[in-house]
C-alpha cells in the first residue's frame, strides 16, 4: 500500500475550497455586514461619534497639509509673543491713591497753624495714606456729589451755651 | 486562484476613501468568498468563521482612510484578515470542534476529485469523506503558522512570494513551513490509514 505523497496531499486539501457556507450565505453577508455596523454606531458614546465626524471633516478639507513646518513654527512663535507680553506686562499701579493725589489734592497745614479762625477739618489735614485712601473710596459712591461732612460740624465743641456779647 | 485586478481594486478604494460605502460594499462582495475560504479552513468552523469576517470587513472599513497603497488591497485585506485569524486562535487555544464537514455538490465534476478517486492511489482505498474528515483533523493539529501557510497555499492557490508579503516573512520561511506542514499532515494521514479506527 501506498504512502500519501505530497502531490497527493495538494490535491486533497485543494479539495477543501468546496466545503462551502449554507447556500445564500454571501447574499446576506453585507446585509448582516451593515446591520452589525448600525448596531456598532449606535453602541458607540456620543463623544466619539463626534470626534469621528470632526476628525473625518478635517481630514476633508486638507487641514494637515496646511500645518506645513513653517507654519507650525510660526503659530508657536505667535503663541510664545502673546504669552510672553502677558506674563512681562507691567502691574498695574494702585488707581486709588493716584486718582486720590491728582484728582482731589488735599492741601495740608502744619500742625503749629491750627488757629481757632481757621479751623482745621479732617479734609484740610494731612490724615496719610490711609485715612486718605477711606476718603478716596468714598468718593466712588454716592456720597460723592454731596458737599463732604465734617466731623467737627456734627459735634459741639462745648455744651456751655455760647456768650453772646 | 487567480488575483484580482490591482487597477479595479484602486479605484474601489479611491471612492471609499472618499466616502462613498458603495464603493466598499463592492469591495466586500468581491473578497468575502475569497477571505471566508482562508478563514474556514484555519479556524474549521463556521459560526467563528462568520463572526471572524465579519470583524476583517469592519476593521478594514475603520482603517481604509489610512491605506496608503503601499501594497495592493488584496494583500492588505489578506493581512488584515490573517493576523486577525491568528491571534483569535492562539486566544480560542484548542478550544473548537468542526463544522462545515457538508461538501459542495460541485465537487462531483471537479478534474481533481475524479482523478483522485478514479485512479489507483491511497485515497481511492479510503472512504473520500472520511478522509477529507481527517484531513481537516491534522489540519488542526498543525501550528496556527503552519495551518496559515497550508491554507494560502494549497487551498487558495497563493504564490509563495504573496504568502511572505502577508505574512512578513521571507519566501524561504514560507517554503520551510509548507516543507514541514506536508511532511506533518503525511504523517497524520499515514497514520489514519493504516489505523483506519484510531
Amino acid at each position: 500500500m501506498d504512502n500519501f505523497d505530497d502531490d497527493e496531499i495538494g490535491k486533497l486539501l485543494r479539495l477543501k475550497k468546496f466545503e462551502q457556507p449554507p447556500p445564500g450565505y454571501f447574499e446576506n453577508f453585507l446585509h448582516e455586514f451593515h446591520r452589525r455596523q448600525r448596531n456598532e454606531l449606535l453602541r458607540e458614546p456620543l463623544w466619539s461619534v463626534m470626534w469621528q465626524r470632526l476628525s473625518e471633516s478635517f481630514f476633508r478639507l486638507s487641514i494637515p497639509s496646511l500645518t506645513s513646518y513653517p507654519a507650525a513654527v510660526a503659530a508657536v512663535l505667535v503663541c510664545a509673543a502673546v504669552v510672553s507680553l502677558k506674563i512681562y506686562q507691567a502691574p498695574q499701579p494702585d488707581g486709588y491713591a493716584v486718582n486720590i493725589e491728582t484728582a482731589a489734592p488735599v492741601a495740608t497745614l502744619p500742625v503749629d497753624d491750627f488757629t481757632l479762625s481757621s479751623p482745621v477739618t479732617l479734609a484740610t489735614r494731612s490724615l496719610g495714606p490711609d485715612l486718605s485712601r477711606q476718603i478716596d473710596e468714598s468718593a466712588y459712591t454716592h456720597r460723592a456729589q454731596t458737599p463732604p461732612r465734617y466731623v467737627l460740624d456734627r459735634l459741639p465743641v462745648s455744651y456751655e451755651p455760647s456768650f453772646n456779647f | 486562484m487567480d488575483k484580482p485586478r490591482t487597477d479595479e481594486d484602486q479605484a474601489l478604494v479611491a471612492r471609499a476613501q472618499a466616502g462613498d460605502a458603495a464603493a466598499f460594499d463592492d469591495l466586500v462582495v468581491k473578497y468575502s468568498p475569497r477571505l471566508y475560504g482562508l478563514i474556514y479552513n484555519m479556524t474549521s468552523n463556521h459560526e467563528d468563521t462568520n463572526d471572524m469576517l465579519q470583524d476583517v470587513f469592519a476593521k478594514a472599513y475603520r482603517a481604509i482612510k489610512g491605506f496608503r497603497g503601499k501594497s495592493s488591497f488584496y494583500t492588505w485585506i489578506h493581512t488584515i484578515a490573517v493576523n486577525m485569524t491568528l491571534n483569535f486562535l492562539k486566544k480560542r487555544g484548542r478550544r473548537y470542534h468542526l463544522s462545515l464537514d457538508d461538501v459542495d455538490a460541485s465537487i462531483q465534476n471537479d478534474k481533481e476529485f475524479i482523478e483522485l478517486t478514479s485512479t489507483s492511489s491511497p485515497v481511492r482505498e479510503a472512504d473520500l469523506s472520511e478522509l477529507q474528515r481527517r484531513l481537516n483533523e491534522s489540519m488542526m493539529k498543525l501550528s496556527e503558522e503552519h495551518r496559515a501557510v497550508v491554507a494560502m497555499f494549497h487551498i487558495q492557490g497563493m504564490p509563495h512570494a504573496e504568502i511572505s508579503k502577508i505574512l512578513g516573512v521571507s519566501e524561504g520561511t514560507v517554503r520551510s513551513r509548507l516543507f514541514y506542514a506536508n511532511r506533518q499532515l503525511q504523517n497524520y494521514l499515514d497514520e489514519f490509514r493504516k489505523n483506519p479506527v484510531g
